[in-house]
């Protein structure tokens, strides 16, 4: 008797050696735009575009574009964070939220080219700088 | 006398707790007032603008495989302040080298090595003084493929009762095999305010 409980022991030990325990997911779904409230009073999301640029030496940047369409005079301060295949920060040249200037009924649109080959993800946010 | 020292110490202490309290900024996080002299936050855009673009425009991809070799040549102040350009040039070569396309030689300068230990490290050649198996050999160093080069540049107007200053920050790579500049970029900074701001 002490014998198989030795050995169903042994074995669950073992499987539970040979399962390894899970370390990368995300709490919540990352969302590729988010857009603060305030923001959305004064203007429109109007495109969001991801391409994957070919480089001359092989390999490709991810790139974005987004289109705003301004309905009254306002600031707009933006930030792509961008993260790699398995869902880590991949670290830009600033940190900083670029300002942007709208005019009531403007259409303007903003480019951002990822810093490394590695990102495959991004999210962009959008708001009111204060 | 002892309501004179009261007076003083009151006045001192309302004083200090009238001062804004020292604090840290996030620069991630930085919503404060912005100032007619060129700041942080300039550096920061002109550096993502500059690196955006020369990762986007392919130059700094090198067609034989492996990373290009820069090195930072002259970039020159011609504004009012006392800038130092490498505020500039360091975000770039750390986004460059990030990116993994680029590495920056310190062993070659427009005034000289940027690390002179490149070249001081082998002067322990043939010294009875060091093991010499571990003194650099001749004919290791690597000599740059590209050269970043640039200007800053400022103007400055009277509009109406405010000021504005206006910045430029343009900068070239130049493909030293060629001497052709494989990219060139000018990202301007425009900045409105009072006329009793300084930007110098």
């Amino acid at each position: 008797m002490k014998r198989i409980v030795f050995a169903s022991m042994l074995m669950l030990g073992m499987v539970g050696c040979a399962t390894p325990p899970e370390t990368s997911h995300s709490l919540i779904e990352r969302q590729e735009l988010k857009v603060d409230p305030e923001v959305i009073y004064t203007m429109e999301v109007t495109e969001l575009f991801q391409e994957r640029l070919s480089q001359p030496g092989g390999g490709s940047l991810l790139q974005v574009q987004f289109a705003v369409d301004a309905r009254s005079d306002a600031e707009l301060a933006w930030k792509v964070t961008w993260f790699d295949d398995s869902g880590m920060k991949v670290k830009g040249v600033g940190e900083g939220y670029r300002r942007a200037t709208l005019l009531a009924g403007q259409s303007r649109f903003f480019k951002a080219t990822a810093p490394n080959p590695r990102v495959t993800s991004y999210q962009l946010h959008l708001r009111e700088p204060k | 006398m002892l309501i004179r020292a009261v007076a003083i110490s009151v006045g001192i202490a309302v004083l200090a707790g009238c001062a804004a309290p020292t604090r840290y900024i996030d620069p991630a996080a930085d919503d404060g007032p912005v100032a007619m002299t060129m700041d942080y936050r300039d550096f920061e855009k002109a550096a993502t603008d500059a690196v955006e673009d020369m990762l986007a425009s392919g130059a700094v991809n090198n067609p034989n495989g492996g990373r290009y070799i820069m090195v930072v040549s002259r970039i020159t102040n011609d504004t009012m302040q006392r800038i130092d350009t490498d505020q500039l040039t360091k975000k770039i070569r750390v986004a460059l080298l990030r990116s993994g396309k680029v590495v920056t030689t310190t062993a070659v300068g427009i005034n000289g090595a940027e690390d002179e230990m490149s070249m001081k490290a082998r002067e322990l050649r043939n010294s009875e003084e060091f093991d010499q198996s571990g003194v650099q050999r001749k004919g290791t160093l690597q000599a740059p493929d590209l050269s970043l080069s640039g200007k800053i540049l400022q103007r400055n107007h009277k509009v109406g009762k405010e000021q504005q200053v206006e910045y430029y920050i343009q900068l070239s790579l130049t493909d030293l095999a060629s001497g052709l500049a494989f990219w060139e970029g000018e990202t301007p900074i425009i900045k409105r305010g009072s006329d009793k701001s300084v930007s110098w």
